[in-house]
């Protein structure tokens, strides 16, 4: 929190010359807009990602899906701008997986900047794991490898943004905001100051619920030119993580798409994006019980009603922003490159890290967890020996900033905690600020990047789930890197708003 | 913040956790009768209005504001062995001396009625009259004084729980939970670790909002027939009713919305009780997000009040169809109230010098506003404290059904409503701040540590 302000108007310079600024996409254009969707679910048994072990799914409870928004703002024959949205139902976009869809991508999309398509994981905890040394390999068993599953991705993804592109055609656009009651946090904090990731809080000892929850929902339509809905995109403060079983799930995402589809028709194109929620989740901390006898009463599983409402939102923000679309709107897409400091291993984390090593390395009989373990504690010492040596003091951030009409839309790799979307969209400029975490992931992990009071609520200690989430174990940016992170997404909005 | 551990032990000793045990021998199944009214308490003269430093007197009616009453008596084999009587008045809070005439009022009127059962909320809707004399400078002339304000709620209040009452028939009750997006938590923080209500998320230095939000809508439902529209609705929103807190007009804020769009078709006779659960934190106004949210009212063509009416609304309708299947006429009730010590929260040396400080300086300048007797009360507990070291609260917990409902006479923080909720055995528990009397906020450790208006001393 105390990284040298810079002067604002030499970072607008600067930004307006490194960004190549010019207003030509600011002007009115065509909008023109392509959407295809992708199967991204192999008829094998998957090993799932997001938790401490590997779990082999053999069954399929909703399909994985990969959806593509294209989009092209044109002065008649001339491209203005241009973006690639990619909606994935995955857990994270592992290291290197954005950087090699892009070169299988490499001389199919004529006319296109590939740096301007940007892929961005849901978050679903009942995806294939996309890294071979994730879990230990003879975990995989007889399922679908990782090094298997991801050319497959990206073929299947491949076609879907190939179709996109190629289809695109003159359209419309409309925005709205609503709330859906989706997205609840999820750090617990006791009367010693310590947090705890999904604590209990039916404990004389809970104080409070850590920060804040954010119900606000962001939605995108888009129109073909006789304005028939052809694609939505919404973003929203909450992880796709209700289900976390042993069958393959696109989690509430699915069931938003259904319902969705049931009203619109199939051919809809659904982009469902997690905005800053690094502590949020879908379950609520408490009132469990209440919940649970609403489900039964409505005959709904969790993950259908927080589906049911994310889609009754969407119809009631889809009708009523139908009074208002626009098919001259300016689209502007910047990428930029930004470096963030990363968090700093202590000698005290390295001394913990090391001892965590150590015991797993000298252990005979390996626990299912220790390769998920390992690699977390290991990556903390490599990180403090290569900071000790001046390297990895940086982490390098690929950033996209939209602007498409009054919208601003921005991304970043991490799960990132609820406060500093709320202060990237208290400062944008925009209408509406339209955030995508999980996005645009590069060639190193970004893991959570979490608050000073996270940080402050326990440091690391040889149980990986003490304080996960705001320790350094899983913390490569920490609130250092978050506030430089804010502060350059709103300045590169504020540069798609200022007026020339 | 030993005070306010202290205080959750004493909350957990006031009962409430013993009481709603499901199998506690006072927990048998009741019959009940359940009667439920409502009234205007509008009144016909210009008032002065409760809740902004500065006087204001009311200009008009932009809207009326109203009691409603729910009786509610636990029978078993014939003979009455509980009763409640839910009250939710469209005021800013329940000043001590309403609530203490009404009371009486009670006791001589209406004998059947144990008048400390009853439980009376306020909305606390800023343009509502004020009910104590002596807190704002009004003029002597065409207006009706608060001694007369009272007066006249006493009357109406005496003659809705009469009506409630004597309307009780056997009847049942159904509960559930729904959610509406009504309530912000107004406090944001800043890089310096300070906080401030409503203070300005635009900033470079902003950092966060300071605490939680709860969108939950606690719905507990009454009726007579289960085949007919419910006979009333309490709805239990973290949001005080204060959107239009500014203005000059008598206006129930967003609970005559609540009514009125709720009150249509088959609910055109059902009654809303609006109860504000812990929201010492919160309120309906956005603190960031503004834009959007305005051009949405706008495509809509809804005012805010209006907006956050549909919002509830949706809310309730979503939930009344559902628990109208399970209708319960045969449930545990008991009704338990406590006068409740609470350690005051001490008031330094340096802070009753700068309260008294700042009452030299408004007196300096002829400030004429409630702000003056706001630092007084800072520095007069600061010369008693030693002596009154705490402060008497009533409090209340029942237990209807699977339902808790417990009360607090403060603008609750957020965090203890969640606390108590939490660790409630019940399956849904309503939280009721700003009944049975008015104690001003009470904080939490992060907020004092943050300070602005509603976690310094003159407003704890």
């Amino acid at each position: 929190m105390n990284a040298k302000k810079p002067n604002s108007m030499v970072v607008t310079i600067v930004l307006l010359l490194a960004l190549g600024w010019s207003d030509r996409s600011a002007r009115t254009a065509e909008l023109w807009i392509g959407a295809a969707t992708a199967d991204i679910t192999p008829d094998r048994p998957l090993p799932l990602t997001g938790g401490s072990s590997v779990r082999i799914a053999r069954e399929v409870l909703s399909r994985l899906t990969a959806n593509v928004l294209a989009l092209e703002s044109r002065d008649g024959q001339r491209s203005l701008d241009q973006a690639i949205l990619v909606s994935c139902d995955l857990c994270v976009i592992r290291p290197g997986i954005q950087e090699g869809f892009r070169k299988h991508l490499a001389g199919r999309l004529p006319g296109f900047d590939l740096n301007k398509l940007f892929l961005a994981a849901t978050h679903t905890h009942d995806a294939p794991v996309l890294q071979q040394d994730r879990y230990d390999e003879k975990d995989y068993g007889d399922a679908m490898q990782p090094k298997e599953y991801v050319p497959w991705l990206y073929q299947r993804m491949g076609a879907a943004v190939v179709k996109a592109w190629e289809s695109r055609a003159a359209g419309a656009v409309a925005w709205g905001l609503g709330h859906a009651v989706a997205g609840h946090n999820r750090r617990v904090v006791y009367s010693d100051g310590t947090a705890k990731m999904h604590g209990n809080t039916d404990d004389p000892q809970f104080r409070q619920i850590e920060g804040y929850e954010d119900h606000a929902m962001h939605v995108l339509c888009f129109y073909d030119s006789q304005k028939r809905l052809k694609a939505t995109a919404m973003t929203l403060a909450c992880t796709a993580q209700c289900a976390s079983g042993t069958k393959v799930s696109a989690d509430f995402w699915h069931d938003v798409r259904r319902l969705i589809h049931e009203r619109h028709g199939e051919n809809v194109c659904v982009l469902g994006f997690c905005a800053a929620a690094g502590d949020q989740t879908p379950r609520p901390q408490f009132s469990r019980k209440s919940q649970q006898r609403m489900e039964d009463f409505r005959g709904l599983t969790y993950t259908q009603e927080i589906g049911r409402r994310i889609a009754s939102t969407f119809e009631d923000v889809s009708g009523v922003i139908a009074k208002d679309i626009r098919t001259d709107v300016p689209l502007m897409h910047r990428v930029r490159q930004v470096e963030l400091p990363t968090r700093i291993v202590t000698d005290d984390e390295y001394a913990v890290a090391q001892k965590v090593c150590a015991e797993i390395d000298g252990r005979t009989t390996p626990k299912k967890t220790d390769r998920w373990t390992r690699n977390l504690y290991g990556l903390v010492a490599e990180r403090y020996r290569a900071q000790q040596k001046g390297d990895w003091k940086t982490y390098d951030m690929e950033l996209h900033v939209l602007r498409l009409g009054d919208v601003a839309i921005a991304t970043n790799p991490f799960e990132l905690f609820v406060d500093y979307g709320v202060q990237i969209e208290a400062r944008s400029p925009a209408v509406q600020t339209f955030l995508i975490q999980l996005a645009a992931g590069g060639r190193q992990p970004a893991y959570y990047l979490p608050t000073p009071r996270a940080v402050a609520a326990g440091a690391l200690n040889d149980q990986p789930f003490t304080n996960y989430s705001a320790t350094v174990m899983t913390n490569i940016v920490g609130p250092k890197g978050g506030q430089v992170l804010v502060d350059r997404t709103v300045e590169t909005i504020q540069v798609l708003w200022k007026k020339h | 913040m030993r005070c306010l551990t202290r205080w959750l032990m004493l909350w957990g000793m006031a009962g409430v956790p013993a009481c709603l045990v499901p199998n506690a021998t006072l927990a048998a199944d009741t019959e009940l009768r359940i009667g439920a009214a409502t009234t205007s308490i509008t009144p016909d003269q210009p008032i002065a209005l409760d809740g902004q430093f500065h006087t204001r007197i009311s200009k008009g009616v932009d809207n009326p504001i109203t009691a409603t009453a729910v009786a509610i008596e636990a029978r078993q084999d014939g003979q009455s062995v509980d009763q409640a009587v839910l009250v939710s008045c469209d005021l800013v809070a329940i000043r001590p001396p309403l609530l203490s005439a009404t009371r009486r009022r009670l006791a001589e009127k209406l004998p059947e009625v144990d008048a400390r059962k009853v439980i009376f909320t306020a909305t606390h809707t800023h343009t509502s009259g004020v009910t104590e004399e002596g807190k704002y400078e009004i003029p002597r002339e065409g207006v009706m004084h608060p001694s007369q304000f009272a007066a006249f709620l006493v009357e109406r209040l005496e003659e809705l729980i009469g009506n409630a009452w004597r309307q009780r028939w056997p009847g049942g009750v159904s509960w559930g939970l729904g959610h509406a997006v009504v309530g912000y938590n107004r406090r944001a923080v800043y890089a310096n670790g300070s906080a401030a209500m409503y203070g300005k998320t635009d900033r470079a230095d902003f950092r966060g909002i300071e605490g939680y939000e709860d969108h939950g809508l606690e719905l507990l439902f009454f009726w007579h027939d289960a085949r007919q529209p419910p006979l009333a609705v309490a709805v239990n929103v973290a949001c005080p009713s204060q959107e239009v807190e500014s203005g000059s007009r008598i206006n129930a804020d967003f609970w005559h919305d609540v009514r009125q769009q709720f009150q249509t078709g088959d609910h055109q006779n059902t009654l809303v009780l609006g109860w504000p659960a812990a929201a010492g934190d919160q309120s309906p106004h956005r603190m960031y997000r503004k834009a959007a949210e305005e051009r949405m009212l706008k495509l809509r063509g809804l005012s805010y009040p209006q907006e956050v009416a549909r919002r509830i609304v949706g809310g309730i309708n979503d939930v009344c169809p559902l628990v109208r299947s399970d209708v319960r006429t045969a449930v545990p009730f008991v009704h338990k109230v406590e006068d409740v010590a609470l350690p005051v929260r001490k008031v330094t040396e340096r802070e009753a010098a700068a309260a008294q400080a700042e009452i030299d300086a408004l007196t300096k300048k002829g400030d004429t506003s409630r702000r003056r007797l706001w630092h007084q009360k800072a520095v007069d507990r600061y010369r008693t404290q030693d002596k009154q070291p705490t402060l008497s609260v009533e409090v209340h917990a029942l237990r209807i059904g699977n339902v808790a409902i417990v009360t607090n006479p403060f603008e609750l923080f957020l965090d203890y409503g969640v606390q108590m909720q939490a660790r409630s055995k019940a399956v849904q528990t309503f939280v009721l701040q700003l009944t049975n009397g008015s104690s001003g906020y009470l904080p939490t450790e992060r907020a004092v540590k943050g300070g602005s208006y509603s976690a310094v001393v003159a407003s704890n």
